[in-house]
């Protein structure tokens, strides 16, 4: 499926002992795939920490409403390396909903892109 | 410190493998102690909650704290929740509860980038939970 993530703008907490942290709160958004559809709940957002390798460290968890009215709670974890366009990441699903059971059931891979009007990310099951 | 946080109507996910998992968006809040005051920033503050089978309730919160000064402090906190049945009954109708009748622990972590308030990324801290109808208050205090 297709992740589309609306944000406001960034909170940053500056140089904590990990690495520079800054957190990108999600307010909105929508998904579209073969087996789910439905809009991001704001609430959420993406707690990013810069690596002193350049890279960024992502913890992401937001809240999806699908189009027939389930819930989904999605976190991920993932990296992102601008220097080599590589932005990868690995979402977990919850959800109570007996249509959505698979998602409790599966892992999944993401391929994230920054677009003008906020990320993306192509989420595929592993297989 | 005292910090007062206001919840929206909770997002319920339901039965979900580990329990039942209900999201509680922060709206806002204050924070007001000996070294730092300032106001719960509430664009991606929530608490995931997690009902489990045993009946305790695991709080997963994260918030971001804006100083007087301008300050911004992430903070992130595990906690429990739990207690006699027609206390907790209670306590989801809204009614006030002595929060000596449950049990109401979190361990809060910071993290900050702010000079002045760099001691926060060293030190452990432990809350005292008071579940009112408006929100909860925690009682936060450093472990010395």
């Amino acid at each position: 499926m297709r992740l589309r993530l609306m944000t406001a703008p960034i909170e940053d907490i500056g140089p904590v002992p990990h690495g520079p942290l800054t957190i990108f709160p999600v307010v909105g958004g929508t998904f579209d795939g073969e087996r789910l559809r439905g809009k991001v709940l704001p609430g959420g957002g993406d707690w990013v920490t810069a690596r002193p390798d350049g890279t960024f460290e992502l913890d992401l968890r937001v809240t999806l409403e699908t189009d027939d009215g389930a819930l989904i709670y999605m976190t991920f974890t993932g990296v992102r390396d601008d220097a080599n366009h590589y932005f990868r990441t690995l979402p977990r699903f919850e959800t109570a909903s007996p249509t959505y059971d698979f998602l409790n059931r599966l892992l999944a891979v993401g391929i994230g892109e920054i677009l003008p009007d906020g990320p993306v990310h192509s989420i595929e099951e592993l297989l | 410190m005292t910090l007062r946080v206001s919840v929206a109507a909770p997002q319920n996910i339901g039965a979900v493998p580990l329990g039942t998992r209900r999201i509680a968006a922060l709206t806002g809040g204050d924070f007001e102690g000996p070294r730092l005051r300032g106001v719960v920033l509430p664009a991606a503050s929530a608490d995931w909650l997690l009902l489990r089978s045993d009946g305790v309730l695991e709080l997963d919160l994260r918030a971001t704290l804006l100083t007087h000064d301008g300050a911004r402090i992430s903070l992130t906190s595990f906690g429990l929740r739990h207690g006699p049945a027609d206390v907790m009954a209670a306590l989801g109708r809204g009614e006030p509860v002595d929060p000596a009748r449950y049990y109401f622990r979190t361990t809060p972590r910071f993290q900050t980038g702010h000079p002045a308030y760099a001691f926060l990324n060293r030190l452990i801290a432990v809350a005292s939970g008071d579940r009112r109808a408006e929100g909860p208050v925690y009682t936060i205090d450093e472990v010395l």
